[in-house]
């Protein structure tokens, strides 16, 4: 199954990152056994929000940058309101990244 | 702050990944389930310190880690997220690299020392190439229309479907320029004359005498500096039109005398004030007038200076031989229009219909704009590779007084983009995308499967359509560098030109010598122009506005 790393960037992505790093310091853990366990989250994280999240929520804003490189947009949205279903949070700039989703499914 | 969903989302994936890779630690001679059970800790530890898991961590099959291996010491646990290179855009060789950029880099282990310990076991089989998916991505979706069409309308059946699928690479940028340039020389550009229009959406229902009240108004009090209409189409009618007036016209102006040495001079007699009303009324629909007011203030200025000083200003008076000669260019406009011969074939079939009525050179070669009266194919590929700004009014507004451009080499501008690249979000949002697609500065885009950080708070979504408007004057920012260089490029290379600059994504090219633009001549100036054009290898829409 293909995955993105993209989700690494993400708070649960930069934890484990951070724990596989100090353990992988202190030799606790074999540098490849620590690529496994990435791998095996980005597997998990994309099973997960294709599982378990079904939330749905609408940004605007006004794109101050966009960038289409390698198969991934990148904007960068400024007075961004982001909407779900029982919220609503103002946001003075927000970088998005996005992958092509079609190449999960290749 | 964080919601319970993420957090159980969060929860059910730290297990899915320790379970999954619990037999490699134990397995193989791996380090045990002791370090598992150390590392499912420490992760947890650190994302309930990052506020993203609720504590107590409810967890259905898994033990709790043991108090103490949650406390192993971590140096940096008040800080998640470190900005900087975290939140870099990801290129696609960050994201399926063949050796993972996110990974720690730790100092190697004695003994296995070399950076092959980071290849991934599995080779490149997991990540799919984005070489390879590029290729095949363009070709499935080249073309496909979008779905964010014009509504129908009277118009409509003249537009083309602005929206660009900017999934795709853009391949036709260089045939566009090819095709521009060597197929279509000279009425391309003629028709692109006319087609540089700022607020035809406001002018395009305007009445007739909502029309006119608005040219006199702009033309009259202090429009000395801005001749705004030419038309195009139909110019043989227009003249007649012209001429129908003549005697009116003669009447109405008493005290003025015909200029008799010059061609093309008894019609700009005729036109004078009146004919400059006269020939928007001939053409009510046409709301390209619209457009050349707007910009009048902005080019126009010195106009009155030249002409004053070639031939009006010698037997009339100054306001008098203004109108004069705007009229004169008007008419000269017009007339030399009528000369200028169609050297790309018909005008293709599908557009007959439209022939029908005068707006045939009507259309609108600038992209992003409303009304495509009538698109050749030539133009409809500008239109899909480069947009234009939309409120170019904007502009106008703000620098009224002052020359076009004239703070050109601000280096400002472009820091601002700089900044704008670099800048650290916090707020980051990170999902696959369905579809991207752009109606004239529209945005639309379907995010899934995704993470934000909000304000401090993770949210996933299934979901998202996101709406954006493009800031206009950020988009012009970032034209800016690139038409600089054409503009200046142009302007060593086109003699007899006044100026040539650039305005948003456009670069104009401004004549002001009248007598030796016009007339048979203008060829000469034309097929000069579009021979240093299909040389300089452009890929945006280049576009002229003619004045005398």
């Amino acid at each position: 199954m293909a995955t993105f790393e993209l989700y690494r960037r993400s708070t649960i992505g930069m934890c484990l990152t951070e724990t596989l790093d100090e353990m992988v310091s202190s030799s606790t853990l074999s540098p490849e056994l620590a690529i496994q366990v990435l791998v095996q989250f980005d597997k998990s994280m994309t099973e997960a929000l294709e599982s378990q999240v079904k939330s749905k929520v609408s940004i605007k804003g006004h794109l101050h940058t966009y960038r289409f490189c390698d198969n991934v947009w990148t904007f960068i949205l400024q007075d961004a309101l982001f909407k779900n279903e029982d919220a609503q949070e103002n946001v003075g700039r927000v970088k998005i990244v996005a992958c092509d989703s079609k190449l999960l499914s290749q | 702050m964080a919601s319970t969903t993420t957090s159980s989302v969060y929860i059910n994936v730290i297990e899915d990944v320790i379970n999954k890779v619990r037999e490699e630690f134990i397995n193989n001679g791996g380090p045990g389930e002791a370090v598992l059970n150390e590392l499912q800790g420490i992760w947890e530890a650190k994302m309930m310190q990052a506020g993203v898991i609720l504590a107590p961590i409810e967890r259905s099959s898994q033990k709790q880690p043991t108090p103490g291996s949650a406390i192993t010491p971590v140096h940096d646990l008040n800080v998640p997220y470190e900005g900087t290179e975290e939140y870099e855009t990801p290129t696609a060789d960050m994201l399926f690299p063949p050796t993972p950029l996110q990974t720690p880099v730790p100092t190697p282990l004695p003994g296995s020392a070399d950076g092959s310990m980071y290849n991934i076991p599995t080779g490149g089989s997991d990540y799919p190439t984005p070489v390879n998916d590029n290729g095949s991505n363009a070709d499935i979706k080249g073309g496909r229309p979008s779905p964010y069409m014009q509504s129908p309308s009277p118009w409509s059946n003249q537009r083309t479907p602005l929206s660009v699928d900017v999934n795709v690479a853009y391949v036709e940028g260089r045939e566009e320029v090819d095709r521009g340039t060597s197929n279509q020389p000279l009425t391309q550009v003629i028709t692109v004359l006319s087609g540089i229009t700022m607020h035809r959406d406001c002018l395009f229902f305007l009445g007739l005498g909502e029309l006119l009240g608005r040219i006199k108004r702009i033309s009259n009090p202090n429009g000395l500096n801005c001749l705004g209409y030419v038309s195009f189409n139909n110019p043989c009618s227009h003249l007649n039109e012209l001429r129908k007036r003549e005697d009116f016209a003669q009447y109405q102006n008493g005290g003025y005398i015909p200029q008799k040495d010059g061609a093309g001079d008894a019609t700009s007699e005729v036109a004078k004030s009146e004919g400059l009303t006269y020939a928007d009324q001939s053409h009510p629909g046409n709301s390209d007038s619209g457009q050349y007011w707007s910009y009048g203030g902005l080019m126009f200025i010195d106009f009155d200076l030249t002409q004053n000083g070639s031939r009006g200003g010698n037997f009339l008076d100054r306001r008098h031989s203004t109108t004069t000669a705007k009229s004169k260019i008007l008419a000269e406009l017009s007339r030399s229009s009528s000369k200028i011969p169609q050297l790309d074939g018909p005008i293709p079939d599908p557009y007959e219909d439209m022939l029908s009525t005068p707006n045939i050179y009507n259309y609108q070669g600038v992209v992003n704009e409303d009304y495509n009266v009538v698109n050749t194919p030539a133009p409809n590929d500008l239109q899909a590779s480069t947009p234009a700004p939309a409120p170019q009014n904007d502009m106008v507004d703000d620098d009224d007084d002052e020359p076009l451009n004239e703070d050109d080499d601000d280096e400002d501008d472009l820091d601002d983009v700089d900044q704008g690249e670099e800048l650290n979000t916090q707020h980051l949002v990170l999902a696959q995308f369905d579809k991207v697609t752009r109606t004239k500065s529209r945005w639309k885009c379907t995010l899934k499967d995704g993470i934000m950080h909000i304000n401090n708070k993770d949210i996933l979504f299934n979901k998202v359509c996101m709406q954006q408007a493009n800031l206009i004057s950020d988009f012009v920012r970032e034209k800016c560098s690139r038409h600089r260089i054409a503009a200046v490029a142009l302007k060593e290379q086109v003699k007899g030109c006044y100026s040539v600059f650039h305005l948003g994504s456009m670069v104009v090219v401004l004549y002001i010598k009248e007598e030796s633009i016009f007339g048979l001549r203008m060829d000469d100036y034309l097929r000069q122009l579009l021979a240093v054009l299909k040389t300089s290898a452009m890929e945006y829409v280049i576009s002229f506005i003619l004045y005398t």
